[in-house]
């Protein structure tokens, strides 16, 4: 009100002053705009530092898969997340066959993590539907046979000890697998037959005579580790994570493959010495992923770390690749990226 | 009959012992879930606060400067005599209670594992008695006041954080348009016709801010140049909520009020949202928090004063804050040991990590936020219109009215298929079929809403059946036409019902799991969803992940305060309905 009363003595239109504000006003606009042209707001990137060549790779990274691999796969997409913050990395702990069949054979996911090798028919799936793929050596595992710390009467079994627990007929009291063992019902905690861990049991210790039906099975370690805490005649089995972790909850048992019994370790695992129950873990990147850069350089990235003790064995609890495993994982990776960009 | 005549002498007597054995096995059963539910809650909070770590001296200390307090002002407020003996008494008396049978329970029994009898107390008697004082409280003029403020401080925040998260999603630029062209004109329009009460006006707003949206979809590619997002923000929340506020206020108490209530947080929030830019923060959020929090608060404390009751009341925010920071200053100074909790601000703000002590929610709590809010209006949006159009639209009988019972029966028997079931439908009918990707936000919305929607459509059904007919009836006798007597009668009244079941439904699509997996929803992800396409996870998804790690640090302390986490937002996404519905209540 009083501006307009002023307006003789100053000589300044009510309109000229709203016309200088206005100015004023778009000018300091001006100062904060931004353009249109991609879809990205505005206030991502606040650091904006001259790293250049981390800047360029972006897009998402879908992967799925085994639970056993998923530990150490999301610890490498948490690293690589931060390296580059333009990658969008995704992980789903589906099972090894899950991925396969619902995901990775159908061409929704990137990579998908295994337990064990891909089978014929989920191979057979992927062909149909044409999507190619490379099997990279992730890690090792040691799959862990485990006991109630006060079961006193057991440190070690044979693989013929073993596979009489767990096959298809099995033994239903301990005395029945060794003499001096007591006379006492077996409680036997597994992995779900839906998991890598199953398949890969069966394939080393049971062979044709399949695996019983007579145990708790479960997806979850957790379940099988409370199972047998819980219980003094209980056994059970799981990979080597679990048990690296957690080594006072449980007493892992020695194997006697025929040259004396082996503590799993990631010493024991690493030399060979632990047999038969040491295991590759797998991921399997799409060749026509790879086409994309920051795949590929995502896949270079991971190959790199299976070395990385640091990472694999003290935060996961897997063994490692040694460095010759790593250049072969390297030439193929390599070929394949080529195959696919080329 | 002689034996007979002996029974019938006097009244007889029957007896009262299958009577009393009922009742206190009813009491049993109502008691049984919820002792098993509030065990378990403790143990999780005690996980979650690392409160097993929590010495005598820091709870001593917090309880005296930050309970007692608040429970004096409570007392105050309530004024009753009776209130504060029954308060002293429960809380003398329990404390006595509760230390001598932990300690025998402990001597005798077995040991309780990761408690003590402070926190047995804490949980068992000052929190019961403190929820209490606070109910009785409330009740007051001055503790309505203080409850009130409060409410509007911590609704602001959330409500802040909320719509912050949800424009994470939202193309801003879109958004500016939208506003610019579409809202904003239409809005106008409307109150222009009604000041002048010129209906023309008011139909021609509703085509014109649709064309405003279509036209924003459009432009959004062609203008090469917008405002940064935090003018954009400024133009389209804070300034709109600010003159909201300076309007509630100019009609009661004057121009100068209703200038200092619009502006001042305007020019707080503005300020904060470039200081924040400057500070590296997310300087939307920082405005939007300010900008809801500070108008509500503004409006509620200038009514507070013209109405002159209560104004002890204003105080309440200050006596809790003063209580939280005098409570550090005594821990600092004294040394105790603190607890170091699992849920603290960068657990909400981080991504996972396979270091328990780094591990954050905070992709999966954006992924949640925003599938729940699409899930709420996408279900609300098809409960409602189903349901009406079953109750009000039908016939009752011939071959269409069999048509209707035959839809009633199937729609109630939905509610029963398993969520995998609907996990399925989403990945072959969304995923798949309408080609909105495997794992993605809006499939994720989409599936569980239609995997709510039977609980929505009946009990959405029940509260427009629950409408008395002869309001409907009343409504016809006026000359309305049906769809009047619905707007106008049908829906004010069935509102609060149709609220309440919403929101139970809710609570379940927050907490499922199994057709987030159906449909590939990742189990981790590292950056929070940017549009409703990309993938995502969710709480449950990685809380249930974490819970099978080999870490125990993971399956205690990470998982519980998850899980904290989870129960607070759905208690705010609750509480916000329920606020909601009984404002529909009072208005109808």
């Amino acid at each position: 009100m009083a501006s307009s009363h002023d307006t003789d003595a100053t000589g300044i239109t009510r309109r000229q002053s709203l016309a200088a504000l206005g100015g004023a006003g778009a000018l300091a606009l001006a100062g904060c705009t931004q353009s249109g042209g991609d879809g990205g707001s505005g206030d991502g990137s606040d650091g904006g530092s001259g790293d250049g060549s981390d800047g360029e790779l972006s897009g998402p990274i879908n992967i799925a898969g085994s639970s056993t691999v998923f530990p150490l796969m999301s610890a490498v997409m948490e690293d690589f997340a931060e390296m580059h913050p333009g990658v969008d990395p995704d992980i789903s702990s589906t099972g090894s066959g899950g991925g396969f069949s619902n995901f990775f054979c159908t061409g929704d996911t990137d990579f998908n993590n295994a337990s064990r090798p891909i089978q014929p028919e989920e191979e057979e799936l992927c062909a149909e539907n044409g999507v190619e793929y490379v099997e990279l050596i992730a890690a090792t595992d040691a799959v862990t046979v485990v006991v109630n710390p006060e079961a006193d009467f057991v440190d070690s079994l044979t693989t013929e000890e073993l596979a009489q627990i767990w096959r298809s007929d099995p033994a239903q009291t301990w005395d029945e697998v060794r003499d001096e063992f007591p006379n006492e019902e077996i409680e036997r905690f597994g992995a779900a037959d839906t998991s890598g861990t199953y398949d890969y049991f069966i394939e080393a210790i049971l062979g044709e005579e399949g695996h019983t039906s007579d145990y708790q099975a479960t997806e979850q370690d957790n379940t099988i580790a409370q199972g047998v805490a819980g219980s003094e005649y209980a056994i059970g089995y799981f990979g080597f994570a679990y048990y690296f972790q957690n080594p006072d909850q449980l007493k892992a048992l020695g194997i006697d493959s025929g040259d004396g019994p082996v503590e799993p370790s990631l010493e024991t695992a690493s030399s060979g010495e632990y047999t038969p129950l040491s295991r590759p873990l797998f991921t399997y990147p799409s060749i026509s992923s790879l086409a994309e850069e920051h795949v590929a350089e995502f896949a270079r990235y991971f190959v790199e770390q299976t070395t990385n003790e640091d990472l694999v064995a003290g935060d996961v609890g897997y063994v490692p690749a040694t460095e010759e495993t790593q250049e072969e994982q390297m030439a193929t990776l390599e070929d394949a990226i080529e195959q696919a960009q080329g | 009959m002689a034996t007979d005549n002996a029974a019938a002498d006097g009244f007889g007597e029957v007896s009262r012992v299958r009577g009393i054995v009922f009742e206190y096995l009813s009491f049993g059963a109502s008691v049984f879930g919820l002792v098993a539910l509030g065990v378990l809650l403790v143990y999780v909070a005690v996980d979650a606060f690392d409160l097993a770590n929590a010495s005598p001296e820091w709870l001593l200390t917090y309880f005296l400067t930050l309970v007692v307090p608040f429970l004096g002002f409570c007392l105050y407020s309530a004024d009753d005599p009776d209130v504060t003996r029954r308060a002293v008494v429960a809380l003398g008396g329990g404390l006595v209670a509760v230390a001598a049978l932990f300690t025998a329970v402990e001597a005798l029994v077995a040991p309780i594992p990761r408690l003590n009898w402070q926190l047995a107390y804490l949980f068992v008697v000052a929190a019961p008695v403190t929820a209490y004082l606070a109910y009785v409280g409330s009740r007051g003029r001055v503790g309505g006041v203080g409850f009130g403020l409060l409410g509007r401080l911590i609704g602001g925040v959330a409500i802040g954080l909320a719509v912050g998260t949800l424009f994470l999603v939202l193309d801003p630029l879109v958004w500016f348009l939208a506003y610019t062209l579409g809202i904003l004109p239409a809005v106008g329009l409307y109150a222009l016709g009604r000041g002048r009460s010129s209906s023309r006006a008011q139909t021609a707003a509703a085509p014109i801010g649709l064309l405003g949206l279509v036209a924003a979809v459009f432009l959004r590619d062609v203008v090469p140049v917008f405002p940064s997002d935090l003018i954009i923000y400024l133009w389209t929340i804070a300034v709109p909520v600010a003159a909201a506020g300076a309007v509630l206020v100019a009609g009661r108490s004057g121009r100068t009020a209703a200038a200092v209530v619009g502006g001042v947080p305007l020019a707080v929030a503005t300020a904060g949202g470039f200081l924040a830019a400057g500070a590296g923060l997310p300087a939307p959020t920082v405005l939007l928090v300010l900008v809801l929090t500070g108008v509500p608060t503004g409006v509620y404390v200038s009514r507070v004063v013209d109405v002159g009751e209560g104004l002890v009341g204003l105080g309440l925010p200050l006596l809790l804050a003063a209580g939280v920071v005098a409570g550090a200053l005594i821990v600092e100074a004294w040394g105790v040991p603190a607890p170091d909790p699992w849920l603290d601000p960068s657990y909400l703000t981080e991504a996972p990590s396979r270091t328990p002590t780094e591990a954050g929610l905070y992709p999966a709590i954006v992924g949640s936020v925003i599938i729940i809010a699409m899930v709420a209006v996408l279900s609300f949006a098809l409960g409602v219109g189903t349901s009406v159009f079953l109750e009000e639209y039908t016939p009752e009988s011939g071959p269409l009215g069999t048509l209707t019972r035959i839809l009633q029966v199937n729609v109630a028997n939905l509610a029963a298929v398993p969520s995998v079931v609907y996990g399925l439908l989403g990945l072959g009918l969304f995923a798949n079929l309408l080609g909105l990707g495997i794992g993605t936000a809006v499939t994720a919305a989409l599936t569980l809403s239609l995997l709510i929607l039977p609980i929505t459509i009946i009990s959405a059904q029940e509260a427009i059946r629950s409408v008395p007919d002869d309001l409907r009836r009343g409504s016809d006798a006026m000359g309305a036409t049906r769809w009047q007597t619905t707007k106008n009668v049908v829906l004010p009244e069935a509102m609060p019902g149709i609220l309440t079941g919403t929101i139970l439904a809710l609570g379940r699509a927050i907490g499922e799991t199994a057709p987030l997996i159906m449909i590939g929803a990742a189990t981790t992800v590292f950056r929070a969803p940017d549009s409703l396409f990309s993938r995502f996870s969710a709480m449950p998804m990685q809380i249930y992940t974490w819970a099978g790690f080999p870490q125990a640090d993971f399956r205690y302390g990470v998982v519980a305060a998850g899980v904290i986490t989870l129960l607070i937002i759905l208690v705010g996404m609750n509480g916000t309905a329920i606020l909601l519905r009984n404002r529909a209540e009072r208005g109808s």
